[in-house]
């Protein structure tokens, strides 16, 4: 995954202050309750879910160290979490000491794979159908 | 393709070397893109703004990331042909989507909240 990017340092030090604060709010506030989240817009305007719905309210469980609610809520954000966070601190890295963590040059065609896996994901979760209904964020939670 | 380590020539799909035996598909995956004729400076990359893509598409809601992505995809894929100029445009162009991406996502996070202050929402939550 290629991850370098060519931010000032002082702007790597702005991103992670905002990401301290963001953390706090989230873990703060339940985006399932609270109002002070804006609500996702795909939602709002055509009441389907996109391949982020589900991501606030995964991170607000995450920092409440609840894997399973997290889950949940969103899995495709799990499972692409650590890589991102991989990517992010290897991208600050490369700012703050020239050289970013050890990288991975993916081939075009997976990152295709990745672009259609999250598009996929956006519709299965929209369908009616099981299994493919426990993919709705928090659908999993009702699963008895 | 031609083995790094030993120079022996291979099909381009052989996982190890047919003359000394390496690991072929590390070497493409870790190596620096070299293509013949095309020549980047030890080091240089061009960059595909994956990660921002990914983190705009899945994290912030935003299905501005999903073009971001498909450039992301045209970088690497315009490296691996040899086409440097071609990757160049599809970098910046990955990158402007992950900045729309971005700026959209700020944008609708300031003025939620503006709204929010305002009270004019105070009955509209998420479901």
């Amino acid at each position: 995954m290629r991850t370098t990017v060519n931010l000032p340092k002082n702007r790597v030090m702005a991103a992670m202050f905002l990401l301290g604060v963001a953390g706090i709010i989230m873990r703060v506030f339940d985006p399932a309750t609270s109002g002070i989240f804006p609500p996702c817009p795909v939602r709002y305007l055509t009441g389907l879910y996109c391949p982020g719905c589900g991501s606030l309210r995964a991170m607000h469980a995450l920092l409440h160290g609840e894997l399973g609610r997290a889950w949940a809520m969103n899995p495709l954000m799990i499972v692409m979490l650590p890589f991102v966070t991989y990517g992010l601190v290897s991208a600050a890295l490369l700012e703050l000491r020239g050289k970013g963590l050890p990288e991975v040059v993916l081939p075009a065609t997976w990152i295709r794979a990745i672009g259609v896996a999250v598009i996929v994901f956006g519709i299965a979760r929209n369908l009616p159908l099981y299994p493919f209904d426990l993919l709705a964020p928090g659908a999993l939670l009702h699963l008895q | 393709m031609f083995c790094p380590q030993c120079g022996a020539s291979n099909t381009d799909n052989a996982m190890v070397c047919v003359q000394c035996g390496r690991n072929l598909q590390a070497a493409i995956l870790a190596a620096p893109i070299q293509t013949p004729g095309v020549v980047l400076p030890p080091g240089a990359t061009i960059q595909n703004y994956l990660v921002f893509a990914i983190l705009a598409t899945v994290f912030c809601c935003l299905p501005a990331g999903i073009p971001a992505i498909v450039y992301a995809a045209q970088v690497n894929g315009k490296l691996q042909a040899g086409d440097l100029a071609g990757a160049k445009a599809a970098s910046d162009n990955a990158k402007m989507w992950c900045w729309i991406s971005f700026g959209v996502g700020l944008g609708g996070v300031v003025l939620w909240l503006m709204l929010f202050m305002l009270g004019l929402v105070s009955g509209l939550h998420q479901s």
